[in-house]
This record gives C-alpha cells, sequence and structure tokens, in this order.
C-alpha cells in the first residue's frame, strides 16, 4: 500500500489522516481524471498512476480502464509519454503471466490477461491502433507497441493473426521494424514474429515475401552464426515456423539460395573440443537441423524434397553434417539430431546414399561410418534415442535403393571374402540373436528394410548360412529366425521377427517354401492365430500369425507337397474358420502403436516399451491386407465327384445377391448418413448459439467479478467510516436481498408458468369442445335438411293424390255418382 | 545462379483466369489441365536473361477469390512487376479489371510495372473478348498487354520477360531506387559493386525519369 500511496500523492493529494482509499476507488478516480482533464499533464500523471496500479490492481484498472486507455492511444498521439505510459498499461493488463503482486489475491482470475484481450480485440479497430504505433520513432512508445502485440497474440494467437491478416500494411509494418538499427526494438520484433507467424502459412508467406530470410540471415551472420547469442536462436526459430509445413516458402528458401547461407552454422572450430558446447551453441545447432529436417521431411511433396536434397549435397551441406557426426566431443542430443538429420537429407536419394555409405570414420581400424553407427545401435550401453536415430538413418540408407539394399545382403553371403572385418550384416545378425531384446528389434527391423520391394535380396538372402555350434551343420537365417520365433518369449523380439518374415515372404514363394520346410513354423502360426488370450499385445501376436499365415498360402507355389496352397487353406479353413481368420487379421491395424507408426517413417517413440512396429511393415499390411482376405475366402476348388452345373451361373447368382446386400447396405448407410448430418446441422447451429451467449457471459462476468472486487472493499471502507457499528452489513444486506429477489422473481415466473400451462390446457379443451359444437350442428342441419326434403316430398305426394282424388271424383261425377266433399281432406291439404 | 538484378512479380486477377497455369508453364515448361485451387498464394522462380544479363525472377501466384483478397494486398507494396491476367472467354473476367487495377494502383509502389494479360486465346471459338478491347484498356490505363495461352504457352515467356524489360528500362532509367529492397528489387551478389555505382549514377537523373509514368 505504501508504495502507491507515495507514487499517488501528486495525483490525488495526500489522504487525510487514517483514511486510506481502496485500490478499486483510487482506480476510478484516475480514469475519471483521465477522462475528464483538459489538461495533458493531468491525464499523463493519472496514466503514469494507473501505469503503477495494473499490476497489483490488474482486474480495477481493466474493467475501469480499458476504453480510457483506447482513447488516449486515439487522442493523446502527440505526447509520447502518455501513450508510453498507456500502452504499459495495456500490456500489464493483458500480460498473459501472473505477477508477483497478485499472487496472493483469490480474486483475480488465471487468464484474467485472455480475458481483457477478447474484449480489447472485439473492435478490431483497437489493433489498427496499435498498428499505428508501430509508426512511432520514439524508443519507448515503439517498444512498447511491440511488446503489447506480443502479449495479444499470445493470448489469442488466431483472433489476432486474423485481424492482422486483414491489414493491408500489417505484417509488413512488423517486418519494418527488423531493420531497426536499435537492438532491443528488433529483438523483441523478432519475438513478435514468432509468435505472429505461428501455424498461420498465410502469414509466413508475406514475412517470407518481404525478404525475412535476408534479414534474418543478416543478424544470425552478425552474432556469429551458432556462438551467437539467443538472438541466433529467436532467428533460427522464426525461420522455423516460416518453413515449417509451408510448401511455397520452402520453394522460396531453395531457390532463393538460402540452403547455402545456412552452411556456417555447421562450420565445426578445430579447438571445439577444448572449448566445448555452451548450452546456446547447443539451442542454436538444434534449431538449425530442425530447419534443415523440415526442408527434406518426408511429408514434403517429392519433388521439393529431392531438389533440396541435390543442393544441400552439392553445396557440401552433407559433407558438413557428417564432420559432426565424426567430430569427438559431440553432445549425445546434437548427435542424435544430427543422424536423424543426415538420415532425411538422404532418404530415397540415390547419390546421396552413396556418399554416406562411402565415409569412412576416423576410428582405427578406419570403418565405414555406416558401420560404425550400427555398433551404436546394436549397443545396449548406448542412449536409446540414438540407437533409434540410427536405425532411422540406415531405414534412410536404404529406402528406395537397391544398391545399398543389396550391398548389405552381400556383406552376409559365404562369398564374402573377409571373415575377420566387422560389416553391416554381421552386425544386424548378432543384434537380431543378441539378449538384448530392442538389439533384436531394431536389427531385425534393419534387415526388413533391405527386403523392402526388393525380390531380388529376398531371394539372396535365403542364401545366408549361420554356423551356431562349433562342429554343427550350419543353418539357414530364415531357418533359424523361425526357430527363435518359436522360443523367444519377449513380446517385442517376436513382433520384430514376424515382421520381418511378412516383408521376407510376401511376393517371394522361395522364402514361402523355405519357411514351409522349417519344422513346426505352420503349427505354431495356427497355434499362434487360434490363441484365444484376451490383451492388446495378444491380440497383435495372433494377427501377425494370421498375416504370415496367410502369406504362406497366397504366395505358396505349391513346392512343399504337405503344404500347398490348398492344404493350407483347407487347414486355415477347418482350424480358424474364415471369419475368425478375417477378425484376427484386423486386430493388427487396431493396435495403437500400428497407428503410432503408420504415421511416419521415423519412429517417434519416448520410452523402449514403445517400440513395437515399424511404419514399412504398415505400408505392407496396408496393401496386402485386403488381398489376403479375398485370397482365403476366394471359394475352394469344387470337388471333382460333386455335379459341376454351370458354376458360372453360381457364381453370378452369388454376385447378384451380394450387389444385393450391398445396395441395401449403401441405402441404409446413405439414410444414416442423411439422419447424421441433420443432427449435426442441429448441433452445430445449437453450438453456435451457445457460443455466442457464453462469450457474452464471459464478458458480463468479467466486468461483474470487476465491479463486485472493486466495490466491496470500497463499501466496507465507507461503512467503517460513517458508523462503526455494523462493519459491512451494508454489503451484507445487498449481498442478503440479492438472492430474496431473485427468490421472489423465480417464485413468480413459476406461478406464470403453471398459469400459462393452466390457460393453455383450458384453451385447448374449449377449442375442442367447439370442434365437436360445430360438428352437431353441421350434423344438425343435415338432418333439418332431410327433413325439409321429405316433408316437400310428402307434399308433392299429397298433391298428386289430390289431383288423382279430384279426377276419380269427376269420373264419378260424369259416371253419374254422388260424391261426399272430405273437407278434412282438402284442409289437411292446405296446412 | 548468380544474377545481376533478382525481380519480384506478383500474378493477380480473378480465380480460374489461367494465373496457376501461366507460372506453372514459365517455370516448369508444361501445363497441369486440372489444377488445385491456389490456396492463398505459391511461389514459383526462374531466371532470363535480358541485355545480356542474368535476371532471376521471383513470382508470387495469388489466389483470386474475394476471401484472399485482403491477404493479395500485403504482396503489392514489395513487387516491382505485377501480370494482370482475365480471361478472353470470361467476359466477367474482363469487366473485374477496374477493380484490380484500382487495388493494385492503391496499395503498390508507384513504379510497379503492370502487364495485362488476356489468357486462353487457344480457345479461339469461346471468345468472348475481343483483342481490340484488351488494347484499348491497357492504353487508357498505361499498361503493356499481350495475349496468350497458358496451354500452347504462345506468348507465356514473352509476357514474363518484357514484363522484365519494362522494370530493367526503369532502372536503366533511374526510376526505381534499386537499393530499396522494398520495391522488389535486388541486386545480385556478382554486381553489387558495379550494380551499386551504376544506381547511385543513374539515381541523379531519377526526378527527371520519373515523369515518364
Ligand atoms: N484452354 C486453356 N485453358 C486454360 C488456360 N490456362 C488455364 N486454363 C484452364 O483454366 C482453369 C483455371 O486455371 P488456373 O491456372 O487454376 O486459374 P487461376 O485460378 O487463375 O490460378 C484450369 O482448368 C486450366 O486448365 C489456357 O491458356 N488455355
Ligand atoms: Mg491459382
Amino acid at each position: 500500500m505504501d508504495f502507491f500511496k507515495s507514487g499517488l500523492k501528486t495525483v490525488l493529494g495526500a489522504p487525510e489522516p487514517g483514511q486510506l482509499p481502496s485500490g478499486a476507488e483510487t482506480v476510478e478516480r484516475l480514469v475519471d481524471r483521465v477522462n475528464n482533464s483538459t489538461l495533458l499533464e493531468d491525464r499523463r500523471d493519472a496514466c503514469r498512476a494507473l501505469k503503477a496500479m495494473s499490476r497489483k490492481y490488474r482486474v480495477e484498472v481493466g474493467a475501469q480502464g480499458i476504453d480510457t486507455l483506447k482513447q488516449v492511444l486515439e487522442l493523446d498521439r502527440a505526447d509520447n509519454e502518455t501513450i508510453n505510459y498507456a500502452l504499459d498499461t495495456l500490456n500489464n493488463i493483458m500480460s498473459p503471466s501472473q505477477f508477483e503482486e497478485e499472487e496472493d489475491n483469490p480474486h483475480v482470475p488465471m487468464n484474467i490477461g485472455e480475458q481483457f484481450t477478447e474484449m480489447f480485440i472485439k473492435d478490431p479497430h483497437n489493433i489498427q491502433l496499435l498498428l499505428d504505433l508501430l509508426d512511432e520513432y520514439d524508443f519507448r512508445v515503439r517498444l512498447s507497441a511491440v511488446q503489447l502485440l506480443t502479449s495479444l497474440l499470445t493470448n489469442r494467437t488466431k483472433d489476432i493473426q486474423e485481424i492482422i491478416l486483414v491489414k493491408p500494411m500489417g505484417v509488413s509494418k512488423m517486418m519494418d521494424l527488423l531493420g531497426d538499427t536499435r537492438e532491443v526494438i528488433r529483438n523483441e520484433t523478432l519475438l513478435l514474429l514468432i509468435k505472429l507467424t505461428k501455424g498461420n502459412a498465410n502469414i509466413q508467406k508475406i514475412v517470407a515475401f518481404e525478404n525475412a530470410f535476408d534479414r534474418l540471415f543478416e543478424i544470425v551472420s552478425s552474432e556469429g552464426y551458432s556462438d551467437g547469442g539467443i538472438i541466433v536462436e529467436d532467428c533460427l526459430l522464426l525461420m522455423l515456423n516460416l518453413l515449417k509445413n509451408n510448401s511455397s516458402n520452402i520453394n522460396f528458401f531453395k531457390e532463393g539460395s538460402y540452403i547455402q547461407k545456412m552452411l556456417p552454422m555447421f562450420n565445426t572450430p578445430e579447438d571445439l573440443e577444448d572449448i566445448g558446447w555452451s548450452p546456446q551453441k547447443v539451442s542454436n545447432v538444434h534449431c538449425m537441423l530442425q530447419i534443415v529436417r523440415t526442408l527434406v521431411s518426408p511429408s514434403n511433396s517429392a519433388q521439393i524434397i529431392s531438389s533440396c536434397q541435390k543442393i544441400m549435397k552439392n553445396v557440401g551441406f552433407l559433407d558438413a553434417l557428417c564432420n559432426i557426426l565424426m567430430a569427438s566431443g559431440v553432445p549425445a542430443d546434437i548427435l542424435t539430431e544430427t543422424i536423424n538429420t543426415v538420415g532425411e537429407v538422404v532418404r530415397g536419394d540415390i547419390t546421396n546414399q552413396d556418399f554416406i555409405g562411402n565415409v569412412m570414420a576416423p576410428s582405427n581400424p578406419p570403418r565405414p561410418a555406416i558401420v560404425v553407427l550400427l555398433m551404436s545401435m546394436v549397443n545396449e550401453k548406448q542412449p536409446f534415442p540414438l540407437r533409434c536415430a540410427v536405425l532411422y538413418c540406415f531405414q534412410c540408407y536404404l529406402y528406395h535403393n537397391e544398391l545399398s539394399q543389396t550391398s548389405l545382403v552381400q556383406t552376409l553371403l559365404p562369398s564374402s571374402t573377409d571373415v575377420s572385418s566387422l560389416t553391416s550384416g554381421r552386425l544386424l545378425c548378432g543384434g537380431l540373436f543378441s539378449a538384448d531384446v530392442l538389439s533384436n528389434w531394431f536389427s531385425a527391423v534393419a534387415l526388413m528394410h533391405a527386403l523392402v520391394d526388393n525380390l531380388g535380396q529376398k531371394e539372396q538372402l535365403l542364401r545366408v548360412l549361420l554356423a551356431t555350434n562349433v562342429g554343427s551343420t550350419p543353418v539357414s537365417l530364415l531357418h533359424q529366425c523361425t526357430l527363435l520365433l518359436q522360443q523367444t518369449t519377449k513380446l517385442q523380439s517376436k513382433v520384430a521377427l514376424l515382421m520381418l518374415l511378412c516383408h521376407w515372404m510376401s511376393h517371394c514363394s522361395a522364402a514361402v517354401s523355405a519357411f514351409l520346410q522349417v519344422p513346426g513354423g505352420i503349427g505354431y502360426l495356427v497355434n499362434q492365430t487360434c490363441s484365444n488370450e484376451h490383451d492388446e499385445n495378444e491380440y497383435l501376436l495372433q494377427g501377425l500369425s494370421a498375416f504370415l499365415l496367410a502369406i504362406c498360402i497366397h504366395f505358396n507355389d505349391d513346392s512343399v507337397e504337405s503344404y500347398t496352397k490348398d492344404a493350407l487353406k483347407q487347414l486355415l479353413v477347418k482350424r480358424i474358420g474364415v471369419e475368425t481368420f478375417t477378425a484376427k487379421l484386423s486386430e493388427v491395424s487396431k493396435h495403437e502403436l500400428y497407428n503410432k507408426a503408420a504415421k511416419h517413417p521415423q519412429l517417434r517413440v519416448k520410452i523402449p516399451a514403445e517400440i513395437l512396429i515399424d511404419y514399412e511393415f504398415c505400408r505392407l499390411f496396408k496393401v496386402l491386407e485386403g488381398v489376403l482376405i479375398n485370397s482365403i475366402s476366394e471359394k475352394q476348388e469344387p470337388d471333382p465327384s460333386e455335379d459341376r452345373q454351370s458354376p458360372a451361373a453360381d457364381n453370378l447368382e452369388q454376385y447378384k445377391s451380394l450387389i444385393r446386400q450391398q445396395d441395401a447396405r449403401l441405402q441404409e448407410l446413405m439414410q444414416q448418413l442423411d439422419g447424421l448430418m441433420q443432427q449435426n446441422y442441429a448441433l452445430q447451429s445449437a453450438l453456435n448459439d451457445s457460443i455466442a451467449s457464453n462469450s457474452l457471459l464471459k464478458d458480463e462476468n468479467t466486468l461483474l467479478k470487476a465491479q463486485v472486487s472493486a466495490k466491496l472493499p470500497s463499501q466496507s471502507n465507507q461503512t467503517n467510516q460513517s458508523s462503526q457499528a455494523t462493519p459491512g452489513q451494508q454489503t451484507q444486506a445487498s449481498q442478503a436481498t440479492n438472492p430474496d429477489r431473485i427468490l421472489e422473481y423465480e417464485n413468480k415466473l413459476q406461478f406464470l408458468n403453471s398459469e400459462v400451462t393452466r390457460l393453455t390446457a383450458e384453451l385447448k379443451a374449449s377449442e375442442e369442445a367447439k370442434k365437436i359444437f360445430e360438428e352437431d350442428l353441421v350434423k344438425l342441419k343435415q338432418g333439418q335438411d332431410d327433413l325439409k326434403k321429405d316433408q316437400d316430398d310428402l307434399l308433392e305426394l299429397l298433391a298428386d293424390q289430390d289431383m288423382k282424388i279430384n279426377e276419380y271424383k269427376m269420373r264419378l261425377v260424369s259416371l253419374g255418382q254422388t260424391v261426399e266433399e272430405t273437407q278434412a281432406d282438402t284442409e289437411l291439404n292446405l296446412t | 545462379m548468380a544474377y545481376a538484378y533478382l525481380f519480384k512479380y506478383i500474378i493477380i486477377g480473378d480465380t480460374g483466369v489461367g494465373k496457376s497455369c501461366l507460372l506453372l508453364q514459365f517455370t516448369d515448361k508444361r501445363f497441369q489441365p486440372v489444377h488445385d485451387l491456389t490456396i492463398g498464394v505459391e511461389f514459383g522462380a526462374r531466371m532470363i536473361t535480358i541485355d545480356g544479363k542474368q535476371i532471376k525472377l521471383q513470382i508470387w501466384d495469388t489466389a483470386g477469390q474475394e476471401a484472399f483478397r485482403s491477404i493479395t494486398r500485403s504482396y503489392y507494396r514489395g513487387a516491382a512487376g505485377a501480370l494482370l491476367v482475365y480471361d478472353i472467354t470470361r467476359r466477367e473476367t474482363f469487366n473485374h479489371l477496374t477493380t484490380w487495377l484500382e487495388d493494385a494502383r492503391q496499395h503498390s509502389n508507384s513504379n510497379m510495372v503492370i502487364m495485362l494479360i488476356g489468357n486462353k486465346s487457344d480457345l479461339e471459338s469461346r471468345r468472348e473478348v475481343k483483342k481490340e478491347e484488351g488494347e484499348a484498356f491497357a492504353r487508357e490505363h498505361g499498361l503493356v498487354f499481350m495475349e496468350t495461352s497458358a496451354k500452347t504457352a504462345a506468348n507465356v515467356e514473352e509476357a514474363f520477360i518484357n514484363t522484365a524489360k519494362e522494370i530493367y528500362e526503369k532502372i536503366q532509367e533511374g526510376v526505381f531506387d534499386i537499393n530499396n529492397e522494398a520495391n522488389g528489387i535486388k541486386i545480385g551478389p556478382q554486381h553489387s559493386t558495379a550494380g551499386g555505382a551504376k544506381a547511385g549514377g543513374a539515381g541523379a537523373g531519377g526526378a527527371a525519369g520519373g515523369g515518364c509514368c
């Protein structure tokens, strides 16, 4: 309290002794003063005081002051000092972080900065005000405006990006600040641009168009490249933002020869070993490696990847990366990331793959770098991320490259002369049968990648023989793998061997027939597939076994008599059943780790336990799953003893019914879809409504909170002063009346509601009665009409008869008879 | 890779007039009948020779839809040249030229060279806008004009190169301040001293040369 009390004396005058104005009151008076004072100096002092209060009383200053401060920005542009106070105050209000001063104030919501930001940007013109202030050359104003924009962007990234994007010079203005000679402003602008460009491709493109890469490389080089300070890291982070998932900017980067400009980042000074790597240098190089990987990421288009890879090779980039690999004293995480990077720089590019295949490590005796890397992969003592990186790099080395695949398999063949030297193949075989389960997995998967889409090497690998024990006859690698599969109890080893065998045997009937000759192989697969254990990993094993079994059937050339295609199919149908088989197969792609692996060629795992499935295996599975199911469920060759009448017609019927079924299903699904779409539409609009009302409520809530916290202390203060008898009574009372009132209203509302219901019911009842009446009326009228008609008919009849009687009378008279007048009849006639 | 100058271009005009196809034809020498809608802005680059000098063109292809207009506006300021494209088989794309031109003039630097392009000249049978109308519009607004076909590649090279020639001439006349990168022109690394001296010399006559447009 003392702190701002003394600070405010000049503005408010000294308070009367013993009387402490509350924060909220003070804020109110200050805001008043800014609003109403005609003297600039007065307003300036009030703004300064508001700034001083805005950390401790940010709710009060924000709730009461936002509009006023905004006006200051508009109207007091001529006075930099005032503007500066207003900006700093706003920046405090919006700050994404909590201030020390407010730590023990429970009234301040955690996201208060965000809430005020939301209120501030309701009017997009406010952002324009800030953009205009960037034109101000004054150091403090420019700096504060940059900082405020950064805070706003931190709180509401997307909203503000969209606002700035539609301001014609918005992004350009910020870019201009990168050229500010005052380093502080330049550095703050970097932070602003990092926030601004995050995840927004259109802004990223404009920033690149505005020569960002030139500016950034200028800064990076003037700061001493990777030996520079955190500014270098900031520049690199911004570049990373500009390039990530932005093919247009990657193209621009490549065409603008910026790849060449990155080269000095990887210069390794001669004496680096002695001086070591500072933490900042580690961060800088790490960022740089991320940029390189963004350019050649497997998720980019093939065209971009390939042209970037070529440039990197041609300008000596790949050499520089390999130098880091071979240098000593490189921190482990840099080494790991460099290995990953080298992998992606060579992936699928034959020249580059060839290049790293020939790099020699400065070891004694000299060994190929690839071999040295693989030694780390199958070494339990190496850090886990490093081992994963080596696998990835090795996979990239083999990717789409028959030559490197061949040369790996070559090192395992009996013809390979140099028995003593350590080769890639030997390392992998060692890893395959080592006691370390991760080595098993890495090695099996690495070997598998030598076989991807390469029938020749699948067949070559069948020739590989292993000497298991001294004196015993050597067995084939495939045989040994199959035996190991049956023996091992470790999940990761089993899965790895299954994946290896699947790749090996797919499209390769020679490998299938080799497998069928291994005792127990098929039996094991059938048992595994039929196994009934319930757990995610067991399901996976069952599915993988089913998959391999189906490969044995589909790619079977009937060369093993006991396990011909048909025999195996019979076995599958009888022992497992087509439906069970299909169900088991579908379990593979349901496994969580399968889905993780399928996303990206690089294994992205944090702990050894997450290692299970490989990306290339997922690809194989996706391609073959449907084919294999079709192949298994194909109708069995009809038994020749049976009458073979018109199989074609039979088939036709089958298809027809299938089509009918599918048609019905389609209809059904379409209906469901329609229904769902309607539902979705309804939900969407309901959601929109509630979002809108929610945001309204939020605003109200913030204001109410601010008012409550502003009023509570001030009211109790007043009561304290006037009559000390009942401190805080007034507030209590007002608090108490509120619920009472509400209760009262609620009661009334309830009453009214029930009244409405009752009246509605009555109305309904009377309407129904009316309807019945009306119906009766219609009926009655009809009855009346009928009666009238009857009467008319009768009258007619009477008249008729009357006439006839008269006629007869006449005749009688003419015949000389006397006729009595029947008066009564005539009278009746007339009524 | 070394170049004497680098020019930045933008391609603007209604959606569907063939902007992306023109860029693809110019940079890759191919035509892709079904082209994705450009989302925002795409980039392409190519080297050309003018007056024995290597000139690098960096071209930003924009999206014509209304929703992206404000984004396109951000590119005017930093561009040295603009290709304003309409489709000779759709009159409304010709009718919208005025709006595009206003937008461009308002947000670009006054020296930006604008080339008017009537694209799809291969579709003569479906022509809705006469060549003379394009010429008249260009004359009236001080633009260079050309009809092109991104499909047959007719005049595509010329459109981009003539724009570059125009910019190059303006540089020679000293109209452009080539030391200000915001104009969409950069001096290449190899010629930076020679180019710089020339620029300085030409800069003196800049005020006089400026009167030509
Ligand atoms: N016949 C013909 N069709 C063209 C030509 N240029 C573009 N098109 C077609 O016009 C459509 C739109 O082209 P596009 O380049 O995407 O237009 P943009 O929206 O301006 O980028 C595509 O279907 C193209 O195949 C041309 O010169 N001749
Ligand atoms: Mg397009």
